[in-house]
């Protein structure tokens, strides 16, 4: 069933996304692995939307995309006026709550 | 039960989604990363077409491989880390990032069989007349109109956040 291939496809995706936030130290990579994370749920949705014939699946993955979207426009944006106040982009520096 | 080109092509994307996937979580260079990652996502696109979802295919090439990708290589050029490459790029808990990982896939594996799966009669009424791409339309137009424009406020919200965080500092 092309269902079940779908959702095994889902879960790999996202485990392999969740592997990547958790190790990587640079901290647009760990973004990237957050959009690999909601495209691993979008292949789901899509997946239940065809064993179900039912267009509400695709319609929640295209409001996770634009959500997506939004998420990185910020995401990116702090991580701008991050690297303004201090060079590099690893996550173990970031040990000070203000500076 | 999908035809044999079907699955082959079925199985072909998975594999190189799930390739390309690891390649992307575990390049050196952030730019090879970003790129194996645009191609995970032009073979999720891909997966899509195979289950039916032709308007999300194209708006995942046009949207994420097209806009966020680009932002993101945009990006990385504007910072400019050679050190990024010198450095051990996961940090010391890689190892048990690497456990979770295989449990939740392990988990949700065991979770997706067919024989949990719940038995549900499919809503052929709406799908049998139309085709997928006005059924969607229609849905989203109708039934979703009201958080249809909630997300277009949210990317409003979005886009003024993020001129306003990262905006440089005037001397006041």
């Amino acid at each position: 069933m092309l269902v079940n291939g779908c959702l095994v496809l889902s879960a790999v995706l996202f485990g392999i996304g969740l592997v990547g936030f958790l190790s990587r130290r640079n901290i647009i990579l760990m973004l990237v692995s957050i959009e690999i994370m909601l495209n691993a749920v979008n292949v789901s949705l899509a997946g239940f939307s065809q064993y179900l014939q039912n267009p509400k699946g695709q319609i929640l993955a295209l409001f996770i995309i634009a959500v997506a979207a939004a998420e990185v426009a910020v995401g990116l944006g702090l991580i701008m006026a991050l690297s303004r106040a201090r060079p590099g982009v690893s996550v173990e520096d970031l040990t000070q709550l203000k500076w | 039960m999908a035809s044999p080109l079907v699955q082959i092509a079925f199985y072909y994307l998975a594999v190189a989604s799930v390739a390309s996937a690891i390649l992307a979580v575990t390049r050196r260079n952030p730019v090879h990363s970003i790129l194996w990652v645009l191609a995970l996502f032009l073979h999720v696109a891909g997966v899509f077409l195979i289950v039916g979802a032709e308007f999300l295919a194209v708006v995942q090439v046009i949207v994420y491989a097209g806009a966020i990708l680009v932002f993101y290589l945009f990006f990385l050029m504007l910072l400019d880390l050679p050190s990024e490459i010198k450095e051990f790029r996961f940090n010391e808990h890689w190892r048990w990032a690497v456990a979770i990982g295989v449990v939740f896939v392990a988990l949700t594996w065991y979770a997706a069989r067919l024989e949990h799966m719940p038995i549900v009669e499919p809503e052929v009424a709406s799908q049998a007349v139309a085709g997928n791409l006005s059924v969607v339309g229609t849905a989203l137009f109708t039934e979703f109109i009201l958080p249809f424009e909630i997300v277009s406020l949210v990317l409003l919200a979005a886009i003024v956040g993020a001129v306003a965080v990262a905006r440089k500092k005037t001397e006041s």
